[in-house]
């Protein structure tokens, strides 16, 4: 399988980047790590006139402490980078975790949080080669109107897989995108769209450029279940919050991942622990609410029962893991 | 003094040869392959899992600059794309798959071949298809092929000894069932073949094998050649578990083009096209019957086995009756039957993985045994002891075990493991289970003979350099014919290079299938390497003065035996053996073929305790703890047999707990090294080896095999160690996935519950 034709650009700042973005709009695309995007172009699923390079850009790989306590982190950053380094370990623990959740070794040496923040919503019916697709009709991601995993559906139900945004949301982080008109500041939990075809508000000529972390006291965990210990997208995954110690908690935060099109902020599961305490009474209680607010699973990659269950489990994990904290 | 009968190179840990060539990635495998003036060739496949070719427009494709050659059905009248000869090379009027083969082209470089593909016009008129056994045998059905009523391809009843007499008299019977789902081989080397057909007298084909002869004999009437016309190089092979014993619809096809365009052709199988292109293990579905006397004396077994073949089946029915047959190769029962029925459906012909159908029966049956021992009150252990055959053991089909150690693998598989502390005791889902099997070793059958031949030379300064045709694909048997040749000739096995792989250059081999190379290709590096020893011999003789016999070689030198004290350097000998008056250059000629009438010339045993727990919430197995014991009658290399130890528990792990290809109205669903499941190295278990030694009258040095063996055992063990740990619940379905084991827990709870209401 080959790379479709297209130019590649390799941009020298970022500055000339916003404004290779600007010129080409919906025709270019950015490829940092490349090991989603360059994989995509393969199967034909992605088919930029322009791929614009973000590599080596030194401005968007630095990690830089700020004033008020947080940490500022280039989108450019490589995740094994991230993955080492001693400040988001000793201070952002689930963080490190959900980076060291992603893939292995090999991708993440090459692999962006940008990458990892900005990537592509996945289906068993559209990851494959151009000829595999022709066995099908088209879908919504392949200029089609239907969707294969819920043929009733009017939207795209591919799955958002990836692992850090998670850990981002209950931290409270903050994306900078730009272009050449300048730059806007959105909490990452603002950042998905429920549609699996247009699953981030990123405009054909934005670009995130950082990630800003607040400093954060409170304790975290990140869990994921998956078939294998590495090389595996998630099956479930969950980062959640809480204050206190103990059971004692004021406010707590759970975001489940890779269920469905983006990441689920649980809303009454969150609010009974944090009303009631990390009891395991509260903590059965909460788990009890999950499936309420998975929305619309899927049989996408796995069984939707068993996801449902998954969801439960790994809920009631975290929190248990919290308590222990 | 060295003794004549004791082993300097046999039994040490000898490094693959081609090891530091491999590490370096200067092994040349299929893809390396790049000759002069070659073309790229691709294969456009079919969309439609039925569907009638109404028409195919390929004049644009034709048209695009760069394109060599555009070909089709019509292109290949009268050639067939298999070696059984069922399956056509190009699909003519009806896909019945898919992924089937439509058209290919040839263009100068990938790129334009891409573009020429998607250039080809095919129109269509779908027709309804069978996706899966249970479509395929409904009533009314869609029919894959209209000359097979039903879509049944053959439907076969295989009766051993006296299974109707045995099941009457028996106390006892026990019934289980279990499905097995379509997996994919997944080699390390993908499908490839580089054809050179360029001069309408010579077929060359570079391509991953485990049997060149097999595919000289199908390739050469097809072409209208003659068996040495055909010539396959086969360097390495990456990889074969059983899924590469012939010729493929890409062979012929790249063949074509090279003659159509007289270039050499490159076909290549990207990505999901490997799962189109491989022919793995289809669905099966087993339904066991057991007869046992109360005493635990097991009579008898009857398998009903479904088996899947796909669009086209040729050669999946054949292979079913192994899987019955294992069963009386353990247990000397009063009667063995098999009836397979094989099934045609809308997906990828099927044909074989590692293990066969036999890893999947096995899980059946250990979980059977277990049970069974259970419900007597035995030890399962206990129960297979008190069942397993002696050596000396006559089969129900005329097989005799001249060597048989399952009892001593049992035994050392109880010790070993601390079996006694642990079945029966470990806490709520964790489970111990066992697992014996035997795997048959030799092919009569596949012709008449099951030759192989061996040419060795010497070179002046006492290298040797060893000719066969067995492919080594993975396994290092290369590594252990230069060690039995090492033996014979005592020398250092690092002395001896091997050449193999070449039809042109080395003499006759079956291939490296069931489990012949050690045992076949083993005597005849064996009986070639004996031949030039013979030859320096008289010389030696004649130099130390000494009789002929009378001489021992090891460790570099020849010695007279009944005078140790006088020896010569064996490059001497050699050198001195050309550089005489008779100017000898010395050569060894030598082939085996089994004695034996029957297929197999002897069998391996092994048993395997297995240690696993499960995830209650998730529904994950982890497997701890496999202690292997088998017998493979010699070690030759200690450190390649616990090699393929290793990765045949890994393998059978794979396989019971993960590998499955998942498939909507015919699409498979997971064709990727992502989707596809199959676990890594952090899910490997803790594996002890015992290799234990029955020296067999046939092997070289009493060697048999340990190529397939330990896989099925390992199945039946982890099997059985997943049905312990959920408190005795029969797993009716490989890979036990997370969702079954979690469905097979709510079963569980719903009987305990149940029970606890009664």
């Amino acid at each position: 399988m080959l790379l479709p034709d297209h130019s590649y650009v390799k941009v020298d700042s970022l500055e000339d980047c916003l404004e290779r973005l600007r010129e080409n709009g919906e025709k270019a695309m950015i490829v940092a790590g490349g090991t989603d995007v360059i994989f995509n172009m393969r199967l034909k699923l992605f088919d930029p006139e322009v791929v614009v390079s973000l590599r080596g850009l030194e401005e968007l790989e630095k990690v830089e402490e700020i004033a008020d306590g947080g940490l500022r982190i280039g989108a450019g950053a490589r995740l094994a980078d991230l993955a080492e380094n001693p400040i988001i370990n000793s201070r952002y623990p689930a963080f490190a975790d959900s980076i060291r959740a992603v893939a292995s070794t090999h991708i993440r040496n090459m692999a962006t949080l940008g990458g990892n923040i900005c990537l592509q919503t996945r289906c068993a019916y559209t990851n494959n080669s151009e000829q595999w697709r022709e066995g099908l009709k088209t879908c919504y991601k392949t200029d089609g109107n239907i969707c294969h995993v819920l043929k009733s559906s009017t939207k795209c139900h591919a799955i958002n897989n990836a692992d850090t945004p998670l850990a981002l949301i209950v931290l409270g982080a903050v994306l900078t995108i730009q272009n050449t008109d300048g730059s806007r500041d959105v909490p990452i939990a603002e950042f998905y769209s429920e549609d699996g075809m247009d699953n981030t508000m990123l405009k054909p000529d934005e670009v995130v450029t950082f990630i800003t972390i607040p400093e954060v006291t409170d304790r975290t965990t990140f869990l994921k279940i998956a078939p294998r210990a590495g090389m595996d997208f998630s099956i479930a995954a969950v980062a959640a919050r809480c204050d206190g110690s103990g059971a004692d908690v004021s406010k707590v935060t759970i975001v489940l991942g890779s269920l469905s099109t983006h990441p689920i902020v649980l809303d009454k599961p969150a609010r009974i622990v944090s009303e009631k305490g990390l009891t395991d009474d509260a903590i059965a209680e909460a788990v009890e609410q999950v499936r309420e607010e998975l929305g619309e699973l899927t049989n996408l990659f796995s069984r939707t029962v068993y996801k449902k269950r998954m969801a439960n489990v790994i809920v009631k994990r975290a929190l248990v893991a919290l308590r222990e904290m | 003094m060295p003794a004549k009968d004791a082993l300097n190179v046999i039994g040490t840990r000898q490094p693959r040869l081609d090891g530091p060539e491999k590490c370096s990635g200067k092994s040349i495998f299929g893809d390396d392959v790049v000759l002069p003036g070659m073309l790229c060739g691709k294969i456009l496949r079919s969309s439609h899992a039925h569907a009638r070719i109404l028409s195919i427009d390929t004049s644009k494709a034709e048209a695009l600059p760069g394109v060599k050659a555009v070909i089709t059905a019509a292109d290949s009248e009268g050639i067939m794309g298999t070696r059984r000869g069922q399956e056509p090379v190009f699909c003519k009027d009806i896909t019945t798959y898919k992924g089937e083969e439509i058209a290919a082209v040839a263009a100068l470089d990938e790129v334009t071949a891409e573009k020429a593909l998607r250039l080809i016009e095919v129109e269509y008129e779908e027709l309804p298809s069978v996706e899966n056994m249970r479509r395929a045998r409904i009533k009314g059905a869609p029919q894959v092929h209209p000359d097979k009523p039903g879509n049944i391809w053959s439907d076969v009843v295989d009766t051993y000894g006296e299974p109707d007499e045995a099941f009457a008299e028996a106390d006892l019977i026990y019934e289980e069932k279990l499905n097995a789902s379509v997996t994919h081989n997944l080699f390390a080397e993908f499908h490839v073949a580089v054809v050179d057909f360029s001069l309408p007298d010579k077929l060359t084909l570079w391509t991953p094998t485990q049997t060149a002869l097999l595919m000289q004999h199908a390739l050469a009437p097809a072409f209208g050649l003659s068996i040495s016309q055909v010539q396959i190089i086969h360097l390495n092979t990456g990889g074969a578990f059983s899924g590469r014993g012939g010729t493929r619809p890409h062979h012929y096809i790249a063949a074509l083009l090279s003659r159509e365009t007289r270039r050499p052709v490159k076909i290549f199988a990207a990505g999901d096209e490997e799962f189109l292109v491989c022919r793995a293990l289809g669905e099966n579905h087993y339904k066991i019957r057991a007869a046992v006397n109360k005493d635990g004396t097991l009579k008898a077994f009857d398998m009903d086995a479904d088996m899947d073949g796909g669009a086209f089946p040729a050669e999946v029915g054949y292979f079913g009756w192994m899987a019955g047959l294992c069963n009386s190769w353990v247990f000397p029962l009063k009667g063995n039957r098999l009836r397979r029925r094989v099934v045609m459906t809308n997906t990828r012909p099927h044909f074989l993985g590692h293990g066969g159908m036999m890893l999947s029966t096995n899980s059946a049956i250990m979980q059977l045994c277990s049970k069974i021992a259970k419900s007597l009150d035995r030890d399962p252990i206990d129960f297979l002891l008190q069942n397993a055959i002696d050596p000396g053991h006559k089969g129900l089909s005329g097989e005799v075990f001249a060597s048989c150690g399952l009892k001593e693998c049992l035994e050392t598989v109880r010790r070993e493991s601390g079996w006694e502390d642990k079945y029966g005791k470990l806490p709520e889902y964790h489970g111990i289970g066992v697992g014996i099997g035997a795997m048959a070793a030799g092919a009569k059958g596949a012709f008449k003979h099951d030759t192989s031949a061996a040419l060795v030379k010497i070179g002046e300064d006492g290298f040797v350099t060893v000719f066969t045709g067995i492919p080594d694909m993975g396994q290092g048997t290369h590594t252990t014919m230069a060690m039995i040749a090492a033996e014979v000739l005592g020398i250092d096995a690092n002395h001896v290079q091997m050449v193999a792989g070449d039809t042109d250059i080395t003499p006759i081999d079956i291939g490296a299938f069931a489990q012949r190379g050690t045992i076949q290709t083993g005597n005849a590096v064996r009986n070639a390497a004996l031949d030039a020893r013979d030859q320096l011999a008289k010389n030696a003789a004649s130099l130390l003065e000494t009789s002929e016999d009378n001489l021992i070689f090891k460790a570099g030198k020849i010695f007279v035996a009944d005078a140790p004290e006088k020896s010569l350097d064996f490059a001497k000998v050699v050198y001195g053996t050309l550089h005489n008056d008779e100017g000898r250059y010395t050569m060894g000629r030598g082939f085996y073929n089994s004695p034996l009438e029957f297929k197999t010339t002897s069998w391996s045993f092994g048993a395997q305790v297995a240690e696993v727990s499960i995830d209650p919430e998730i529904g994950q197995v982890t497997v701890h703890r496999v202690t292997v014991a088998h017998d493979l009658g010699r070690t030759i290399n200690p450190l390649a047999c616990e090699g393929q130890i290793d990765g045949q528990v890994y393998s059978a792990m794979s396989q019971i707990l993960y590998e499955e290809v998942l498939s909507d109205d015919g699409l498979y669903l997971n064709p990727s090294r992502l989707e596809y499941k199959m676990p890594r190295t952090y899910e490997m278990p803790e594996i002890t080896h015992h290799l234990i030694e029955t020296i067999d009258p046939y092997g070289p040095f009493g060697a048999k095999e340990i190529g397939e063996g330990p896989i099925v055992t390992a199945g039946g063990a982890i099997a059985s160690a997943v049905s312990d740990a959920l408190g005795g619940m029969y797993m009716h379905q490989v890979p036990m996935t997370p969702m079954r084991i979690l469905r097979a827990i709510k079963v569980k709870e719903y009987l305990e519950a149940a029970e606890a209401a009664a």
